[in-house]
């Protein structure tokens, strides 16, 4: 068991290793660089830099320098702890992603646990009641959950919200709070403002979720132990809960590893719709600004939560499933 | 299918402006769809466009107030004793505004939407008081503003400012004459802060000296004869802008710099290892930046600044806080010192729908940048529920997409010959339908027209200038070609190469996400171009792409705005390839003319080298030989149709401004251009709200 510990640590430094080379590499490959995107913006938005400006930018930032050395200093860096300057924001990395990383989690979780509230017991329940209406209704709703994109079930929400309610347009956060130091009534206002984005970021993998849940149950719901158990005269209840669900949560562990850079990053394009303070916004941003070593560390950290996750759902597996602990032992 | 839905919006948005104002010849109009789409129609649009009016700046020390007010915030920090009263902190000379309607009332937050730490313009503009000199209202006229008065000498090689007695920074420290000495000595000769020296403070390549005359006055000297370093000095630019805007996200210029905050992260003035211990507590790479961060206005709340605002929560925050300046210099005629709204509150919008829908919704209570021009309709429809007036602003520059011929294109011999071939630019030119980009991009309140700037503007050649070669003529336009030599067409119409490779055809280079949507507008002008049988290709480009091909001379024809181009000398980029940071007429060219021939290329074409040599003239010249010359250049570029124009004068970049009904003082039309920083130039210190 060490041994194979160990040999995971290896192949994920490595790994890393490699994440951190191509992300830098591909945030470098489109032409030109942050100055000149900064230029383009500024020109675009009614302003200008000039020539003298944007050189002595182009230094500062070591910009002139060849992307090895660039590579080697944001490595440098990254090795002390420190992630470099974001340059747009003007403030280090770490604290720009820092202020994002709770608010994404909060809303991700949100999303998640959501997801599986809804998802595990209406998954059960039609595959246990196989085609009654209550199945058919489920499919049904599940299947128009899977084919409306959410970027666009998120605009329509919001203009109801807007129409309807005239409720705040996006954001996590009334305009009273947002920038405000934390209190009972921001957390309760984050609160009133999490449902939408979560119902939103919910609703594609919910339906994703009951079909898988409910595949997977009907398959062991016909195996000889169920008929054994019902035999015995177990409640039904037990039956079905104690064994055949717990089988058919197999695949929902062995996804764990990418649920975590999930809960990370979140929807790109949902949280860009609904004006979300999370990280994917930014680092969409910070691609198309060209902002390097803001850019990189998301993606490194993205990364490393994808790492970190496929480990977790591999010891995972090994606790809930008994067959994968006895493999390959004589 | 979307040319229908487009027209459905057009009409309501009609309906709309006709219900607002209920005027007659509206009403008649609107009952005869068959009319809709034709020419009454841009005046609907201008039901919106109120009259030019806007704060005035009184200059008689005889009419300024003897006592002065401040608004209830600061008194009560007075009574606290955390304040010096305010005749100590009102300047003895202060800037004296009277309001564009009436006297205000303190109070109020000002909410405002922004996109992120990119969106800097959007605060620098508001808090752009703090320039040496500055515009009035109408854009066209210097007037004081940080510094009292000013004076060149005769030859044009010195020029004088005074500052204000008694004016202090947002600290309480007094604002002297040594702010400009740190500055110039310590920043602009600091090679590690400032590399090269900047044109701006230059005049034919020889670098302006900077020197104290008293506590109060300050000499900028020239080796030259500089006779446009008082439009400078007014204008939006290194020299002029102001610290602010000149010293945010990295930059080192605008002539003057907090000198009594800035020097403990100065190498000169501080010991190497106590500055080396606060880059590194700061987290920054070395003094240099350290310090560039410390001077940023949007980033450290306790930088002393001259703004009617100064931030409080900084840019790189969900929201961009600014706060009452308690020292500010600015006052009304009674006394009041200036602003009257105590607070700013942006907040961040991930995306412009967002944003606008907010704007809709009454979420903010003016404004006027990322509102966007193709909302109109949806706007009008929704003021009377989110309680505010929608105005535009249309801007000054002839040209909102203009087709940038590449002067120095090589790649392809045959297209390059053409576009240096004069009559193949004036034939594009004709076969551009203006009046229905103007209807479908404009929504009808554009200018359709040439290059030319507006006819308000003392740079303009004149009206028929802004006609020259550009209406919509397919039949001149098809004869222009046929006698060049393109006469022989393929089967659909189109009309061949000379050197026997097929068809002509011409790329339209555009740039997705600027405030026009350029490759649309490509789209349409590449169906128009069908009926004088030339083949277009629009291919758009991420923005920072669409840069890179330029600056590589990769373009045959750019499509980008000319904003600025009506203030010619403060920003010729856009009307002239002199600068390489945006040469759209021809990047080799700019690199020559910047670097006085020793790199790039001169241009081919005689009559650009022309309009080039002028403009270098003109900074040695008087102000009414500088404006002839300025019309002569206009008058080759339009000539030459070297950038043909299409439509212009528009409120399409921050010229749709919504402004709550709530607020006071908000003129009804104000001018829309980057050197009168809009809305600086309407003083927004003097905006309030008026319940």
């Amino acid at each position: 068991m060490l041994a194979y510990l160990v040999r995971r640590l290896i192949l994920a430094v490595l790994t890393l290793w490699a994440v951190s080379v191509l992300s830098f590499v591909v945030i470098q490959l489109p032409p030109g660089d942050y100055i000149t995107s900064y230029i383009a913006q500024l020109s675009a938005t009614g302003s200008f830099v000039s020539q003298q400006e944007a050189e002595a930018l182009r230094q500062q930032y070591g910009l002139d320098r060849p992307l090895h050395i660039q590579y080697l200093r944001w490595m440098g860096m990254v090795l002390q702890g420190r992630f470099g300057m974001a340059l747009e924001w003007g403030r280090p990395v770490s604290e720009v992603i820092g202020d994002r990383l709770w608010l994404t989690m909060v809303v991700s979780i949100a999303a998640i646990v959501f997801t599986w509230l809804l998802a595990l017991p209406i998954g059960i329940y039609s595959a246990v009641r196989q085609y009654s209406m209550g199945d058919y209704l489920a499919t049904f709703l599940g299947f128009i959950g899977l084919a409306v994109p959410s970027f666009m079930l998120a605009l329509i929400l919001m203009y109801l919200g807007f129409t309807l309610f005239n409720a705040n347009i996006g954001g996590l956060f009334s305009d009273e709070f947002s920038g405000v130091a934390w209190s009972l009534a921001k957390v309760w206002d984050l609160m009133k403002h999490l449902p939408l984005p979560a119902l939103i970021l919910g609703l594609a993998g919910t339906a994703q979720l009951i079909r898988i849940m409910r595949a997977n149950l009907l398959d062991e719901l016909s195996k000889p132990y169920v008929v054994t158990a019902r035999a015995r005269g177990l409640p039904e209840t037990r039956v079905i809960l104690k064994y055949p669900v717990r089988v058919a949560l197999n695949p929902f562990v062995s996804t764990i590893g990418y649920l975590l850079p999930y809960v990370v990053s979140g929807s790109i394009i949902v949280s860009l719709v609904l004006s979300l303070p999370t990280v994917g916004p930014l680092l969409l941003r910070a691609l198309i600004a060209q902002d390097m070593f803001l850019a990189g560390t998301i993606v490194l950290l993205l990364g490393v939560m994808t790492v970190i996750g496929t480990f977790l759902s591999d010891l995972l597996l090994i606790w809930i499933d008994p067959r994968i602990r006895f493999e390959g032992k004589p | 299918m979307s040319q229908k839905r487009r027209r459905m919006t057009r009409r309501e948005f009609l309906r709309d402006a006709a219900l607002a104002t209920g005027t007659v010849a509206l009403a008649g109009v609107i009952p005869a769809p068959a009319i809709a789409g034709q020419a009454p129609e841009p005046k609907l649009g201008a039901q919106l466009i109120g009259k030019l009016e806007g704060p005035t700046i009184i200059t008689d020390p005889a009419k300024w107030p003897k006592k002065f007010n401040e608004a209830p915030m600061l008194a009560e920090l007075v009574k606290a004793g955390k304040l010096p009263s305010v005749d100590k902190r009102v300047p003895e000379e202060p800037l004296v505004v009277k309001p564009v309607h009436s006297i205000g009332k303190y109070g109020g937050t000002w909410r405002r939407g922004f996109t992120g730490p990119g969106d800097s313009e959007n605060g620098n503009r508001i808090v752009s008081a703090d320039k040496i000199l500055f515009w009035d209202y109408t854009g066209n006229k210097v007037m004081p503003s940080v510094a009292k008065a000013w004076k060149m000498s005769d030859d044009g090689r010195t020029t004088t400012i005074s500052l204000r007695k008694g004016m202090k920074w947002s600290d309480g420290a007094p604002f002297t004459a040594d702010d400009f000495v740190f500055w110039h000595e310590d920043v602009y000769l600091n090679k590690d802060l400032q590399p090269t020296p900047h044109p701006d403070f230059m005049i034919n390549g020889k670098s302006g000296v900077l020197r104290k005359v008293d506590d109060l006055t300050v000499v900028f000297e020239f080796a030259e004869p500089n006779y446009l370093f008082v439009d400078i000095l007014a204008g939006s630019t290194a020299m002029g802008g102001g610290q602010a805007l000149q010293q945010h996200a990295g930059r080192t210029m605008g002539a003057y710099t907090p000198a009594h905050y800035l020097k403990q992260f100065h190498p000169k003035y501080v010991s190497k290892e106590e500055l080396e211990k606060k880059v590194k507590d700061a987290g920054f790479d070395g003094w240099v930046a350290l310090i560039k961060n410390r001077w940023d206005w949007r980033l450290n709340p306790e930088l002393p600044t001259l703004t009617p605002w100064k931030t409080v929560t900084p840019i790189n925050n969900p929201t961009w806080v600014l706060e009452r300046n308690p020292y500010y210099w600015e006052v009304d005629t009674q006394g009041n010192q200036l602003p009257y709204i105590d607070k700013l509150v942006m907040t961040l919008a991930e995306n412009l729908e967002v944003l606008n829908l907010r704007a809709i919704a009454g979420q903010y209570d003016l404004q006027e940048r990322h509102t966007s021009m193709a909302k109109l309709p949806v706007f009008l429809e929704n003021r009377d529920k989110g309680n505010y007036d929608v105005r535009l602003d249309p801007a000054l520059n002839g040209s909102d997409a203009t087709l940038q011929t590449n002067q120095a294109y090589e790649a392809d011999p045959e297209i390059a010959k053409w576009l240096h071939t004069r009559d193949f630019r004036r034939a594009l030119s004709l076969g551009i339908d203006r009046d229905q980009l103007n209807e479908t991009f404009w929504v009808g309140v554009g200018v359709p027209g040439s290059i030319a700037p507006s006819e308000t503007v003392p740079y303009s050649p004149g009206p028929s200038w802004r006609k020259k070669w550009s209406t919509h003529d397919p039949k001149q336009a098809n004869a222009l070609l046929d006698k060049i030599g393109l006469a022989k067409k393929d089967a659909e119409g189109y009309r061949l190469r000379t050197d026997g490779k097929g068809r002509l055809r011409i790329e339209l280079t555009t740039s997705a996400g600027a405030f026009i949507p350029h490759t649309q507008i490509a789209e349409m002008i590449k169906e128009q171009w069908k009926k004088i049988g030339i083949q277009a290709d629009a291919k758009e480009h991420e923005r920072s792409l669409f840069f890179t091909r330029i600056n590589n001379n990769e373009h045959q024809i750019a499509l980008w705005a000319n904003d600025g181009s009506e203030v010619l000398y403060l920003f010729p980029r856009h009307a002239l390839p002199v600068d390489p940071v945006e040469a759209l007429l021809g990047h080799p060219i700019a690199r020559w003319y910047a670097s006085n021939g020793a790199q790039g290329k001169a241009p081919k074409d005689p009559q650009l080298l022309k309009a080039m040599e002028l403009f270098r003239s003109a900074g040695g010249k008087k102000t009414q030989e500088r404006y002839k010359i300025a019309q002569e250049i206009f008058k080759i570029l339009v000539d030459e149709q070297f950038s043909i124009g299409t439509v212009g004068q528009s409120p399409a970049t921050m010229g749709v401004r919504i402004a709550s009904r709530r607020l006071g003082n908000i003129p009804a039309r104000q001018i829309n251009a980057q050197h009168a920083r809009t809305p600086g130039s309407s003083h927004p210190s003097t905006f309030y709200y008026k319940a």
